[in-house]
């Protein structure tokens, strides 16, 4: 067996080198997804392990001018939930990153790591779609800007290249009136995957009617995805039943679940309109200003507590 | 301190601090490792194995097969199974051969190197199926078995068992009602945080294995039987264990390691995976068919019931005979039926061997019970509490066997856990309460223990049984410093260990404080009656004029004509030493008539029955299916309750492991394979989910254990899924007959009734 070779580059150029000598599947950040693909014989690890959590670039959150927010791919959920502009502005991030794993998985388990994973029930994917989230990938020859929609390609599968780190998603900045909403059907409080997972961001006009809205998937698809027709069926219209039953029932339509373990395809495809309508009602009360705890999963089981 | 004192437990803070030690914390010089090969396939011939390719593998020290062992079955009920598969694998997990290499990865590379030439064979998955007298045999040599006295069997049905009492046809044809209906559960696990570690090292003749067992002295049986060897040359430690719930009782890999280091001459460690943890370690609990039958007059009097239950005991019948049994007493239950006739199959499959998991039989059966009972009154148009109210066995009333109840305080659990939740109260839309009832035994075992005394008066207690993390032999010393007028920190305790302490159990059967307490009493009266001996001749005065109070034999009404144990103790060592032997007269069986019964063992009737009562408040989302519980009441009659802090710690462990069976725990099964058989798609409940739990103890002393207590451990787990089926019927309209009862089957029942 051949021995295993270890790294942990001090800068991000160092790391680059490592990586295009040695190639990008040994790069652990959090190692909460690699270590347990490697012990379920998913995904071993490679031969040559490149850690990444001395990069100090690669970690934290940086507003921009606009209002826009530059998050490293090394952030925790726990750095996450402790900005203020992730938890008021880009609140289905929050909500998203409030309930994955435990505690010991949001203070170890980075952004990056989460996106490149590429899971299709990953929780930042739907709300990092709805925000129209940009990569930054950076190799030894090149950087590049991927818009998050054209980065998954299948369950496990990126563009990001062999050769490539992700080194920070941008969010871009968010008119006023606007609110998100990240909900995941989950069957446990804690140490959960998402069963369905939905991400609503809108935008209301001055007349209370939706100016903008976006709506994406999670667990129901190949990759997280948005879903035009869900979003659209919103815009210009004032929130009722019957425009959020409409969205509710495109976002259905769109799902291409399949049966597991964790439930069947029309569980699944059912649960899809359940947890959109759902979803919609949060953002849009957080659009008009309203506060709804973070995370917004715990909505429907506190309702009566 | 005296009992009854709410005490911590003594094995806490090294637990806590990490400073305590399990079997997968001990390395050893020379050590190898152990890998097994499994069969991975449900049913197959096995026409060839050829391990010379892993053999020559650099590092790899041994591999062996079926063939380096003794042509020997074992088995507790039904010798039926050899140490590795012989001429045929009969579930996925069956351990074909076993690598003892110098890493794990290199074992686990020569486990890939075995070649195993294999006729698949159609697996036997159904167990209405396997009943059936045209279907394969799952063992074609059964007959030729050999089997414990009493057991009756036949083909494929491992264990049948019947219950009969009264006349079932004129029960029938007196009732005005007649309500059916059949149940389904999942096989679920027992998953100890701790999953299975063996390490064994052999001096000459003599083994030792350390191993995660929770029952060392039965296995250590099975392993001299395997090993062809005297028990006197086995020794089994137990270091700290880490769970067990039932999944440790029995043998399981002590043998094959044993087998390993034998050959290679060096200690040799084996530690599971999460994932062979689920597969290979045969101890799940049954998945069960459940048809009940029962006839009703309209004002709720019951007049028969027939059941049938069917056990899916998968491969090899292991300790199933157990969960039979004790599934067949959960027909009755607690209630007043004259007449029963009730049966229960339990069959071989290729999958996963079943076993004993805490409570074995109980929850499937009075989760199906419960619902039952509540579809009875709801048939009557009764009120389901008041049903219960007018069956539920009172004073003088007969079990299903004959035995009498005396006091039984079933409606007082009753009332006492309706009392707690607010049951009745006005609750919001989507919420419910749910309610089961249901009973338990205490068993009467032979059980033993030292109790001596060290020259400075401190004392050690040298006891057979087993700590599986319940804290049940952490609450000995207390029960020594009773007889001795001694603390209970005065006390180290010396356990898990077969060439130690004098035989025990295991930590099986809620037995241990009832047993093995009553073993400890018994050797420190021993070392008492010593103690006042010596005193009376230090004291000049007589035996009976003396007596232990707070670490001193005194003069009784002359307190200061005093010497203290620590005296005595250093005299003692010039002369006789200060040593207690015990183990107690166990108590006997209550009268019963089991005549017209067939198959039974061990629990013809229970002794010293205890009742229960669950209470949930939960809510289920409408839309999803999703139940969660909001809050829990639970009543139990345990007698004298030693230690309140142990006897609520297994409440609420049972509790919310109970409700982990009946929402969310399940295997799922594809041809003759787990596909959920890992801890991320097999959910148990986490420490958020738990519910706040409301605990009464109900009654006053039994006879039964130590100062009037009953058994403790198993119960609680029992009646939480019925109270969550209840609550989900109350809350949605819709019965979810299929356990466990997951947000998708909640919603399809909804679906199908057409609540929604
Ligand atoms: C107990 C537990 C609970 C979990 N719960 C959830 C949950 O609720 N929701 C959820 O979505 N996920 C969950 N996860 C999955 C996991 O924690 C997250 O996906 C986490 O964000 C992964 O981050 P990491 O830093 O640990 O990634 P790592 O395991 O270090 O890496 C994951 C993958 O990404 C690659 N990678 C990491 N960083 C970079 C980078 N900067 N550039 C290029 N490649 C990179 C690695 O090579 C690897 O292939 C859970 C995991 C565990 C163990």
């Amino acid at each position: 067996m051949a021995a295993r070779q270890y790294f942990a580059p001090n800068s991000v150029d160092e790391a680059l080198q490592v990586i295009g000598r040695h190639g990008r599947i040994g790069v652990v950040a959090g190692g909460t997804d690699a270590v347990v693909g490697h012990r379920s014989g998913k995904s071993p690890l490679a031969d040559a392990i490149v850690g990444i959590h001395r990069l100090q670039d690669l970690n934290g959150i940086k507003v921009a001018n606009d209002g826009g927010l530059c998050i490293g791919a090394l952030t925790s959920y726990a750095s996450l939930l402790s900005s203020n502009e992730v938890l008021e502005r880009y609140t289905a991030l929050a909500d998203a990153s409030a309930i994955v794993g435990s505690c010991a998985t949001r203070n170890v388990g980075t952004l990056g790591g989460n996106i490149v994973n590429a899971s299709p029930a990953m929780d930042t994917g739907a709300p990092l779609l709805v925000f129209d989230a940009v990569t930054e990938l950076r190799s030894q020859a090149r950087t590049r800007q991927l818009p998050i929609a054209e980065l998954w390609t299948g369950p496990g599968q990126s563009v990001v290249a062999d050769d490539e780190l992700l080194v920070s998603v941008t969010l871009p900045s968010l008119p006023p009136q606007s609110g998100s909403a990240y909900l995941r059907l989950e069957y446990r409080r804690a140490m959960e995957i998402a069963v369905v997972g939905v991400a609503v961001q809108i935008t209301l006009g001055a007349d209370g009617v939706v100016a903008a809205a976006s709506i994406a998937l999670a667990a129901v698809g190949p990759t997280c995805f948005l879903v035009d027709a869900a979003g659209n069926a919103i815009v210009g219209r004032s929130l009722d039943e019957s425009s959020t039953a409409e969205a509710a029932a495109a976002a259905a339509d769109a799902a291409r679940p399949i049966s597991d373990n964790r439930a069947s395809e029309n569980y699944r495809r059912q649960m899809v309109s359940v947890v959109t309508g759902r979803a919609i009602q949060v953002a849009a009360a957080r659009a008009a200003g309203r506060t709804v705890n973070i995370p917004a999963s715990q909505r429907w089981r506190e309702a009566t507590q | 301190m005296t009992i009854g004192d709410r005490v911590p437990r003594g094995d806490g803070p090294e637990k806590v601090t990490g400073q305590a030690k399990y079997t997968a914390d001990i390395t050893m010089t020379g050590m190898l490792h152990a890998r097994f090969l499994y069969a991975e396939r449900p049913r197959a011939r096995i026409i060839g194995i050829d391990t010379a390719a892993a053999k020559a593998l650099p590092g790899v020290f041994a591999v062996i097969t079926q063939d380096d062992m003794l042509d020997v079955r074992y088995g507790f009920f039904v010798k039926d199974r050899t140490v590795f598969a012989t001429d045929e694998v009969r579930f996925e997990a069956e351990v074909v051969a076993a690598v003892a290499a110098l890493t794990p990865e290199i074992a686990a590379e020569a486990v890939r190197l075995i070649e195993v030439d294999y006729e698949d064979l159609e697996p036997i998955l159904d167990v209405e199926d396997a009943l059936r007298d045209d279907v394969d045999l799952v063992h074609a040599g059964f007959a030729s078995y050999e089997q414990m006295a009493g057991v009756d069997r036949d083909r494929n049905d491992c264990a049948h068992m019947t219950s009969v009492k009264g006349d079932v046809d004129a029960g029938f044809a007196e009732a005005d009602v007649v309500v059916s209906a059949r149940y389904r559960s999942d096989m679920s696990h027992a998953a100890p945080i701790e999953p299975h570690a063996v390490i064994a090292e052999w001096q000459g003749e003599r083994v030792t294995i350390w191993s995660t067992s929770q029952v060392p002295f039965p296995a250590r049986s099975q392993v001299a039987r395997t090993l062809g060897i005297p028990e006197s040359n086995v020794r089994i430690i137990v270091p700290h264990l880490g769970g067990g719930f039932g999944g440790k009782c029995d043998v399981h890999f002590e043998t094959h390691i044993a087998a390993l280091a034998k050959v290679t001459r060096r200690p040799v460690k084996l530690v599971f995976t999460r994932r062979e943890e689920f597969l290979a370690t045969d101890k799940p609990r049954h998945a069960a068919i459940i048809d009940l039958e029962t006839g009703v007059r309209n004002d709720g009097t019951i007049t028969a019931r027939r059941a049938k239950i069917i056990l899916d005991g998968g491969a090899y019948s292991g300790d199933s005979h157990f969960a039979s049994e004790i599934s067949i007493m959960m027909l009755q239950g607690p209630y007043r039926i004259p007449n029963l006739s009730a049966e229960v199959h339990t069959v071989y499959t290729n999958r996963t061997p079943s076993g004993s998991v805490r409570a074995p039989g109980a929850p499937q059966t009075v989760w199906a019970v419960e619902q039952h009972t509540e579809e009875i009154a709801a048939q009557l148009g009764m009120d389901p509490i008041d049903f219960r109210r007018k069956n539920l066995v009172e004073d003088g009333d007969t079990g299903q066997t004959g035995q009498r109840f005396d006091n039984p305080n079933a409606a007082a659990c009753l009332e006492r856990a309706l009392e707690m939740a607010g049951y009745g109260q006005e609750l919001p839309e989507g919420e419910a309460f749910g309610v089961s009832c249901g009973w338990w035994f205490s068993l009467p075992v032979a059980s033993g223990a030292y109790v001596k005394l060290n020259a400075d008066g401190s004392g050690t207690i040298v006891t057979g049984a087993q700590e599986n993390g319940s804290g049940s032999v952490m609450g000995m010393p207390a029960l020594a410093a009773e007889e001795l007028g001694m603390a209970p920190e005065q006390f180290s305790i010396v356990y898990q260990d077969t060439s130690a302490g004098p035989f025990d159990l295991g930590s099986a059967g809620s037995q241990t404080t009832m047993n093995n307490g009553r073993a400890v009493i018994d050797a420190a009266r021993q070392v008492r009656d010593e103690l006042l001996q010596l005193a009376a001749h230090t004291l000049e005065a007589a035996v009976d004029d003396l007596e232990l109070v707070d670490g001193a034999v005194r003069v009784r009404g002359a307190p200061t004509v005093a010497v203290t144990i620590g005296e005595l103790a250093a005299q003692a060592h010039g002369g006789e030493l200060l040593l207690g032997k015990g183990s107690g007269q166990p108590l006997p069986m209550p009268e019963h008539d089991a005549s017209e019964c067939v198959g039974r063992l061990f629990y013809p009737a229970f002794a010293h029955p205890s009742f229960f009562c669950h209470v949930g408040r939960i809510r289920v989302d409408q839309d999803t299916g999703v139940v969660q519980v909001l809050d829990w009441s639970a009543a139990f009659d345990f007698g004298t309750i030693l230690n309140p802090i142990g006897a609520e710690g297994q409440v609420e462990g049972g509790t919310v492991q109970g409700i982990g069976f009946g929402l969310l725990e399940g295997s799922i099964y594809k041809d003759g394979h787990q596909q959920n058989a890992s801890l991320l798609e097999y959910k148990l409940q986490t420490a958020i989910d738990a519910p706040p739990i409301k605990i009464a103890f109900v009654g006053g002393p039994a006879p039964a254990g130590p100062h009037g207590a009953r058994a403790i451990g198993e119960p609680p787990v029992v009646g939480p899924p019925a109270a969550l089926a209840n609550g989900i019927a109350a809350a949605t309209g819709a019965r979810v007959r299929h356990l466990p009862m997951t947000p998708e089957r909640v919603w399809e029942s909804m679906q199908a009734t057409g609540v929604n």
